[in-house]
């Protein structure tokens, strides 16, 4: 099995990612210049560099550029020597490093590396947050060397790049698919429903075409029909005949118009309608699929959008955008060429301000869209004093402060109001000069075509004159959308982007090609030098050794941050080890199943999550084939049954949004019995008795004590009194599995970190 | 348990005014670093401003390397005056924030505001998260920070260039 390591996993894509974002976004370069490595090297005596970062300030704190290289027996410094922009690269031994001391700033941070105790420090590099993540790397790695360990990495060039792009990657991942690409990948999801695209657009071709004729055909029957009917050329009858057939052709055109648009709207609304069905199930089915590391970095209420409105968005592009954006181009040109055939002068006054028109029509959504920004802005503010005041109406009214209050949100309100009036300042004056604009071609068609109609100039017929009033008309439409379409575009492609950035991250855990199944799983969890760390370089399990048989209790006690949850992250396989194994009945937790292996184990964290539904769905999460009389059991093991009984739905009533309607105790006691009823053989419980009152935690206590009966336990709790009956005791500081053995034998030692947590705990009780 | 939380909180020499810095002088070492002096021994300190914008200058925190409060300056007037330069000098370093001079470009990209500016310390961009917005301070500046945690400080928008004063419009009240 090949030996994953987190740092030199980083996969060739993710280090692209990265370097795209560091070039695009911070100007600064994206890996150390292979001019000044070998330099660095060569002053290193012929070392590799290990480990680097910029260091972007100077000592009278101006923005530089400077790099600071680890080796494995030196670090190097190189500055520009300011007159001939040439590198000054100094070197020192690490052995000489006492201490490593970094002082954070607002806005910049300071790392001191001090030499023998007197001596003026080593180095002083000052640097801002935006390198901050490089440096740490190095200051890591210098820290740990001077407590005797020796973190290795072999990719200086992925980490550097990580560390500089992280915070933009997180904020956004996918900068290397511009907007074209974008668009044509999109446009890719229409391709299963070719066909009833075909005849969407079809219907569309027809419904403009269409509507060119009743224009061309009033002109049609002013210059052929009536007036030759008046002037007595045509006679009478003919021309009542001619008039009739073209009343005739007149219905039949809106007639085909009209069924066409119902043709063409259904089925493009049906057709966006099944694209965007298509992006939200592969969303949310690519979500599910996806590690936690992704969740704790992305907001939630951000990946929920991408799933409702952005595909809701989608839809609105992919059905009518698409068609309307380009039928509005056909429209114009077709128009255009219509009105210069008709007649070439008048058509060319028609023509020419038309992109006057739609550029108009694009700076002002320009303009729009800065006065909305501004009034999302203030209207923030707004929901701000909301969501503070409402949810915090005890403080307020416990220190007396709405008179306060009722003036800020006031002050707020009147702000937000003043930007919402001059959006409307602007567009009610926009569309009326823009139409007044419109008419004022029309009137300079007039006054084109009045003396031409009365006999001076080029002859114009009156037909003509109708027909061209009429299509004058319809240019207004395809204007509008026409001088929408950079927005529209862009919008879409945002939507797009955020949604193709989710389905391009790939899950961190991954099944083997032939997974194992343990079938029974019998409990035994072995660690074998584990190691691990979320961001591949700062470790927060440092070699943890242990060796678990089925059925013990494992209580977990340290301080907080010492990487108790990170551990049992771990056994469940939330995460991958940076190093070392991790072994379930002696198979490694990597080859299993993943699906197959959870289900074996159990959780009860300190805060239960509740899911929207009954009791009973609630307490089936994990077994939804469970009788009730199972799940009675379960409830009643788990101390629950009493108090769903008292309430009025029993076990049929539904919990709110996380539970809502049940108190802390009840929601454990809950969650106790889904994991009573899902049987797992290895558990893990998270402080399952944190907050909650005595006589709650008896009952909890007890609900426990049956659950962890026959299975592999392991507890952390912050109160070592629910840990009495654990059969061992692992203290975990800083990354180490520190001691280890019973209550009482941990109590033997004499400065012991278990006793003295106890001891500390009995003062405050 | 609460007496004991009275007690601490009480602790750190809040008497009734006077000079309550009296036994304490600062230096600044070659390093660049602070030390304080004080019943005759000497700490390595940082300096935190407890108001770094309400009232930059006063409050300081003296914090030492297991940032426990070994003081906490109310005015540098009350120190000798070559402490109150050598704390000064520090607090340059610890109050370090990009101070904007121009606004070149405001540019929304998916999910992200791209900003390009000039500051008094270089030429720099920066982005920050679109439904995060500027800060307003309570001197009339305004305080942007970046997805790293980088400080982008306007002493003053309205004085600004007629172009930055635009480009930021959208962002001041």
């Amino acid at each position: 099995m090949p030996e994953r390591l987190g740092i030199t996993n980083m996969d060739s894509s993710l280090l692209d990612t990265n370097r795209d974002i560091i070039a695009r976004y911070t100007g600064q370069p994206s890996r150390l210049p292979a001019e000044l490595r070998r330099r660095i090297e060569q002053a290193m005596d012929g070392d590799p560099v290990q480990l680097y970062a910029l260091v972007d300030l100077d000592h009278a704190l101006r923005l530089t550029e400077s790099w600071l290289a680890l080796g494995p027996r030196h670090v190097a410094l190189a500055r520009r020597v300011p007159d001939d922009w040439s590198w000054d690269v100094r070197t020192f031994e690490r052995a000489r490093i006492t201490v490593v001391h970094e002082a954070p700033g607002l806005s910049a941070s300071t790392l001191t590396l001090v030499g023998a105790p007197g001596d003026p420090p080593l180095a002083v590099l000052r640097f801002t947050h935006r390198q901050r993540g490089a440096v740490e790397n190095l200051r890591f790695v210098l820290e740990e060397a001077l407590e005797g360990r020796a973190p290795t990495s072999d990719d200086p060039d992925a980490l550097y790049a990580d560390g500089v792009a992280r915070p933009i990657r997180d904020a956004q991942a996918l900068v290397a698919g511009r907007d074209t690409a974008v668009l044509r990948r999109l446009l890719g999801y229409l391709r299963p429903y070719r066909v009833p695209l075909a005849w969407g657009m079809g219907a569309a071709v027809v419904i403009t075409g269409v509507s060119l004729v009743p224009p061309y055909l009033a002109g049609y029957l002013i210059d052929r029909v009536i007036r030759p009917a008046q002037t007595g050329a045509v006679p009478a009858a003919r021309a009542t005949a001619i008039a009739w057939l073209a009343v005739s052709a007149m219905a039949l055109v809106y007639l085909v118009r009209q069924g066409a648009a119902v043709v063409r709207l259904r089925l493009l609304a049906v057709l966006g309608e099944w694209v965007a069905r298509d992006l939200r199930g592969e969303l949310y089915e690519h979500l599910q699929r996806l590690s936690l590391a992704f969740f704790a970095r992305k907001r939630t209420g951000g990946l929920i959008t991408r799933v409702s409105s952005d595909t809701d968005r989608l839809w609105d592009f992919l059905a009518f955008g698409v068609v309307d954006v380009s039928l509005s181009l056909v429209m114009l040109v077709g128009l255009s060429a219509v009105l210069l055939t008709l007649d070439w002068r008048l058509g060319l006054v028609m023509t020419l301000p038309v992109p006057v028109f739609c550029w108009a029509i694009y700076r002002y959504g320009e303009a729009l869209a800065r006065l909305c920004l501004r009034a999302w802005r203030k209207w923030s503010r707004v929901t701000d004093v909301l969501s503070d005041t409402i949810p915090g109406v005890r403080v307020v009214k416990a220190f007396n402060q709405e008179a306060r209050e009722v003036r800020r949100f006031g002050e707020h309100n009147d702000d937000v109001t003043r930007e919402f009036n001059r959006i409307h300042g602007l567009w009610t004056t926009f569309w009326p000069v823009l139409m007044l604009g419109v008419h004022g071609t029309t009137v300079v068609v007039w006054a084109f075509a009045v003396p031409r109609l009365l006999g001076s100039g080029a002859a114009l017929s009156a037909g003509t004159f109708v027909s061209f009033l009429l299509y004058t008309t319809m240019f207004v439409a395809p204007i509008e959308v026409i001088g929408q379409v950079a927005r529209t575009m862009n919008r879409a492609t945002t939507s797009a982007h955020r949604v193709f950035e989710v389905l391009d991250t790939e899950p961190d855990i991954t099944d083997v090609g032939d997974p194992v199944r343990l079938e029974p799983v019998k409990g035994r969890v072995t660690f074998e030098n584990v190691t691990f760390g979320y961001d591949g370089v700062r470790q927060v399990l440092k070699g943890v050794n242990f060796d678990v048989a089925p059925g013990e209790l494992i209580g977990l006690v340290g301080p907080s941050g010492g990487g108790k949850s990170t551990l049992v992250s771990l056994i469940a396989r939330f995460y991958d080890v940076t190093g070392g194994r991790v072994l379930v009945d002696g198979v490694d937790v990597r080859v299993l199943d993943s699906g197959h292996y959870r289900r074996q184990i159990g959780m009860v964290l300190q805060d239960p999550y509740l899911f929207h539904g009954t009791v009973l769905e609630n307490i089936r999460y994990g077994l939804p084939e469970a009788g009730l009389a199972e799940v009675v059991a379960a409830a009643k093991a788990a101390n629950a049954h009493d108090f769903i009984c008292k309430l009025q739905h029993g076990y049929d009533t539904v919990v709110g949004e996380r539970g809502q309607t049940l108190s802390g105790g009840e929601r454990q006691r809950v969650s106790i019995a889904r994991a009573v009823l899902h049987d797992p053989q290895i558990l893990v419980l998270d402080e399952a008795t944190s907050s909650v009152d005595t006589e709650t935690e008896r009952e909890i206590q007890q609900a426990l004590e049956r659950l962890i009966a026959g299975r592999t336990v392991f507890a952390i709790a912050h109160r070592l009194s629910t840990l009495r009956k654990a059969s061992r005791l692992f203290v975990i500081e800083d990354g180490c599995l520190t001691e280890c053995g019973t209550h009482h034998e941990l109590m033997q030692h004499p400065d012991g970190t278990y006793r003295r947590l106890v001891e500390l705990q009995m003062q405050l009780q | 348990m609460t007496e004991a939380l009275f007690e601490r909180e009480r602790s750190p020499g809040e008497g009734a005014g006077g000079p309550r810095h009296a036994g304490l002088a600062l230096a600044r070492q070659a390093d660049g670093r602070l030390t304080a002096q004080r019943e005759g021994r000497s700490h390595a300190v940082w300096v935190r401003p407890a108001f770094p914008w309400t009232e930059p200058a006063r409050f300081l925190s003296l914090r030492d390397e297991d940032e426990e409060e070994l003081a906490l300056i109310e005015d540098a007037a009350s120190l000798d005056p070559v402490s109150r330069v050598a704390l000064e000098e520090a607090l340059v370093v610890a109050g370090f924030v990009l101070e904007v001079t121009r606004v070149v470009a405001v540019e929304e990209e998916v999910e992200v505001r791209h900003w390009t500016v000039e500051t008094r310390q270089g030429p720099r961009s920066f982005q920050t998260r679109l439904d995060e917005w500027p800060r307003s301070l309570p001197h009339g500046g305004l305080l942007i920070r970046d997805v790293a945690g980088d400080l982008y400080h306007f002493r003053d928008p309205a004085a600004l260039d007629r172009e930055s004063r635009a480009l930021l419009w959208v962002f001041v009240d």
